[in-house]
């Protein structure tokens, strides 16, 4: 069956400025074989010019389209809708982005951005040709389980939301303690192993003496930052320091606190260790400003590397400094240490005097807050990333604050990063009603643009297998290469490094690319 | 330097690549109009051979613009990227071609200063080291 | 590829006679196709190894299966289970195998039931001649295609040596003489001036002679982000 080709353009994405001339580019490009209708219309966004595009692509029995006019995401969703309502398969719609990557940024230099759109033009035709209609398929979603790792803060209001949603949560809690919250808990268990994809989990839960498997549509990670440890040679020095959020719930349990008290941001200054957070500063300065309002004879003491006042914390940091908090700033290199001799007694050189002070102390605790060092176990089973700092990482921010780079695990809280209890469960509220959500749509959707293998050219090298973020190949019964398409994200990582080329990813595949890139190098501007 | 009009590859990935190029389009910059924008979902489906043929086609410099390695939508796609990159470029330079023709770049959505940076540097190379060799002529 | 027989099986029911649950485990790569280990032998050998345990009156049990490749982590670890319920490992595969075995298991016993071997060429089915023995530093475009490094007995750099004779070699008259072969062929192909061109004494350091050799594909090595844990293949 022969290609049936529309070419449609848009004057005002082509026309404004006014530096193209589209009648010229369309007179080209419309007088190839297999374009058998061609429109140059005033604005394709305006619904009304939708109508005459969609009659003359019905008449003349259309099964592909250029358009030359913007990026796909722009375009008239109406139009696209109409397309579709045609018949005609949404993979065979090519946009040749002439305002963005021609008009705009060719200003003032007309002759070549007219030889260079009319270049990308005869392009685009050129891979419309050699595009293949694809289809997209659906999977039902065995559960509408939310699973949500961890029962803290985050976790909690991340759970309420996506019960909200309908979805059935599940809380996997490593301690003991019990706590209110929708669905179902999970107390002293915790998260082995993942397999499957968003949509359709399958997870090993460690609850007692055998693993039991949990299916779910939706992963949240809420496990929180590393609250109970302190690690580093002051906190070692010193057995009796606590980590900051126990000397806030000491003191607003209306304990008396031993002074001089010694507020210093990590354990570990010269280490590797948790940089200190803007959560440790903000956190610091309340606690520091309350306990001298409360015991204002009490000496207290401040021995940060920054001090991180910016914005409406500065009103803060006035405060605290006019009740007579004392700050000392220092630097890693002659950072504060303890001599296990003299276990109450911190020295420092104070960046300010340049001297080195010996603050002697009743109460020392720590502000920055390492990462849970469970975190690294649950990311090796979720595969997912952490950061450089410990924390689970997010993905590409266009992908949302609270996703992470694999479909349907979410993240949010001190998981991330160390952060106040509000953010946190902001963070759950969202991380909830996101998988919630996706739990609740009942199927998933994958195809269209994914990756292929060709049996017969692959080696079984294992390459692709290893490479891809999502583990969408995997060795089939047939012990070469396949790809699991519910899983994979249509980035062509796999196309791109399979040393047999027996993967392709479709519409982007080796030919593809190579015939616009030399198409593309032929036009002469 | 070369009185020919340069002729620049740029493999750009869907997502933050076209995105900062886009967005310096917007945002009013201007750019050489030698630059060919060859768009990927991902640069880490770009194959050295892509690069390789671009330049047999004609191409005198090519760049790869990815998202910055930290943000990656696919996670390690634009990792992936710049090693197909180096293995280019240090096949070139064990052949005496000159390897700055070929260079891996990073950019994040609202980075609109870097697409221009990157046309204007990539089409000063291509001018100052023209096509590669004097005999047969590109397709 | 690499080509492997299996040990005499006298030596290898010896090495397995005072172990109670051993595991033959095959590979479907190299050793499969020139017929020393793949799933045929693997099994043909367990069996005979029941048959004598049968004879000597002794208690012994032998399973017998493959893997894809024994040389990969990732099939190693499919048969984790099997392998960990053993008192022996007897491996089918080359020693790039049994070693894998060996290196991702300490604690258990891993023997090697062929001795690898040679990079062969089939000849004819069934026939595997040694070609190449991984020198290093391949210089057969100056040989007309012909590596004297394995196929002249004294690897000579600069032959053929005073003991050619009628194109066979004094050490094995059913030997081909790999430089007169060399002389014939840069013949036909109008090079015989490469002939008389002396070679240097060759340089040894690439081969194994220097050392145990590793080669590295950097651009191919994944980062520490993509080596997140992962599970089996399939």
């Amino acid at each position: 069956m022969k290609a049936r080709i529309q070419v449609v353009a848009c004057k005002c994405c082509t026309q404004a400025p006014p530096l193209l001339d589209m009648n010229d580019i369309m007179s080209v490009v419309s007088d190839r074989e297999l374009v058998v209708s061609s429109m140059l219309v005033d604005g394709i966004c305006d619904s009304k010019n939708i109508r005459p595009v969609l009659e003359d692509a019905r008449n003349k029995d259309v099964d592909r389209v250029l358009v030359l006019a913007c990026q796909k995401k722009d375009f008239s969703p109406g139009l696209l809708a109409a397309y579709k309502r045609a018949g005609i398969n949404e993979f065979l719609i090519e946009f040749v982005d002439l305002r963005d990557e021609v008009v705009l940024p060719h200003l003032g230099d007309g002759k070549r951005a007219q030889a260079k759109a009319e270049t990308k033009a005869i392009a685009g035709l050129q891979r419309l040709l050699m595009l293949e209609p694809l289809e997209k398929a659906r999977e039902n979603m065995r559960t509408t389980n939310v699973v949500v790792l961890g029962g803290g803060a985050s976790g909690r209001r991340a759970a309420e939301v996506a019960a909200a949603q309908g979805a059935h949560t599940i809380i996997i809690e490593k301690s003991g303690r019990s706590f209110k919250a929708p669905g179902v808990i999970m107390p002293n268990s915790s998260l082995t192993g993942a397999k499957g994809y968003g949509g359709n989990f399958v997870l090993t839960i460690k609850a007692g003496e055998k693993p039991e498997e949990l299916e779910c549509a939706a992963v949240v990670v809420a496990t929180g930052g590393g609250w109970t440890e302190l690690k580093g040679p002051l906190a070692k020095a010193c057995k009796s320091s606590v980590p900051l959020y126990q000397l806030q719930e000491q003191f607003q349990g209306g304990a008396a606190l031993k002074g001089p008290v010694v507020i210093a941001d990590t354990p570990d200054p010269a280490g590797k260790t948790l940089a200190v957070q803007d959560f440790a500063w903000d956190e610091t300065l309340a606690l520091a400003t309350d306990i001298k309002r409360k015991q204002p004879l009490e000496e207290v003491f401040v021995v940060f590397q920054e001090m991180r006042a910016f914005g409406l914390s500065e009103l803060a940091y006035k405060e605290a400094a006019e009740l007579g908090v004392k700050f000392v700033r220092y630097d890693r290199s002659a950072g504060p240490k303890i001599d296990p001799q003299e276990p109450t007694k911190l020295s420092v050189k104070d960046l300010a005097q340049g001297d080195v002070l010996a603050i002697p102390f009743g109460t020392l605790a720590f502000a920055a807050i390492p990462a849970n060092k469970d975190n690294q176990a649950i990311a090796d089973a979720l595969r997912i990333p952490m950061s450089p700092e410990g924390g689970v990482r997010r993905g590409s921010i266009q992908r949302w604050p609270v996703s992470t780079p694999r479909p349907g695990v979410f993240v949010c809280g001190s998981a991330m990063f160390p952060k106040s209890k509000e953010t946190a469960e902001a963070e759950g509220e969202a991380a909830g009603l996101l998988a919630g959500r996706f739990a609740m749509k009942g199927t998933i959707e994958f195809g269209g643009i994914v990756a292929e293998v060709e049996q017969e050219k692959c080696s079984a090298c294992l390459t692709c297998v290893r490479t891809c973020p999502y583990e969408a190949p995997f060795i089939g019964a047939a012990g070469k290469a396949e790809i699991r398409v519910q899983a994979c994200q249509g980035c062509g990582m796999c196309a791109g490094i399979c040393p047999s080329k027996a993967i392709e990813l479709h519409g982007f595949t080796d030919d593809q690319i190579m015939q616009e890139t030399r198409t593309m190098l032929g036009g002469d501007f | 330097m070369t009185d020919k009009k340069p002729k620049v590859v740029g493999f750009c990935c869907e997502k933050h690549g076209m995105d900062s190029a886009v967005l310096a389009a917007r945002a009013g910059k201007l750019y050489d109009a030698s630059v060919r924008i060859i768009k990927v979902p991902c640069t880490g489906r770009v194959d050295g051979i892509h690069i390789l043929q671009a330049l047999e086609d004609g191409a005198d410099s090519v760049f790869v613009l990815g998202c910055l390695e930290k943000n990656c939508y696919y996670d390690t796609g634009s990792i992936e990227g710049r090693k197909r990159v180096e293995y280019v470029r240090s096949t070139l330079a064990d052949l005496g071609i000159e390897k700055e023709r070929v260079e891996m770049f990073n950019a994040s959505s609202t980075m609109a200063w870097k697409f221009p940076e990157i046309v204007s540097k990539m089409v000063e190379v291509a001018k100052r080291l023209g096509p590669i060799g004097k005999g047969g002529d590109a397709r | 590829m690499i080509v492997a027989k299996r040990k005499p099986m006298a030596e290898i029911a010896e090495m397995v006679a005072p172990y109670r649950k051993v595991k033959v485990i095959g590979c479907r790569s190299c050793v499969a196709i020139c017929l020393a280990g793949g799933e045929k032998e693997a099994e043909a050998l367990a069996s005979a190894l029941r048959l004598k345990a049968k004879k000597e009156g002794r208690k012994q049990e032998f399973e017998a299966f493959v893997v894809e490749r024994q040389c990969e982590k990732e099939w190693v670890k499919e048969v984790e289970d099997r392998i960990d319920d053993s008192d022996l490992v007897l491996s089918m595969a080359c020693s790039l195998g049994a070693q894998t075995i060996g290196d991702m298991y300490p604690k258990k016993l891993v023997f090697p039931a062929l001795n690898t071997g040679i990079f062969g060429v089939p000849e004819e089915q069934g026939v595997w001649s040694e070609k190449c023995v991984g020198c290093g530093n391949c210089i057969i475009h100056t040989t007309g295609g012909i590596c004297p490094i394995a196929r002249c007995a004294k690897s000579m750099m600069n032959g053929p040596c005073g003991g050619s004779a009628n194109g066979k070699c004094e050490v094995n008259l059913e030997t081909d003489c790999a430089w007169y072969a060399i002389h014939e062929r840069l013949k036909l192909q109008n090079r015989l001036e490469l002939i008389e061109q002396v070679s240097p004494p060759k340089d040894w350091s690439t081969s194994h002679s220097g050392g145990r050799r590793v080669y590295v594909r950097e651009d191919a090595r994944l980062t520490q982000h993509q080596k997140k844990g992962r599970e089996a293949v399939r």
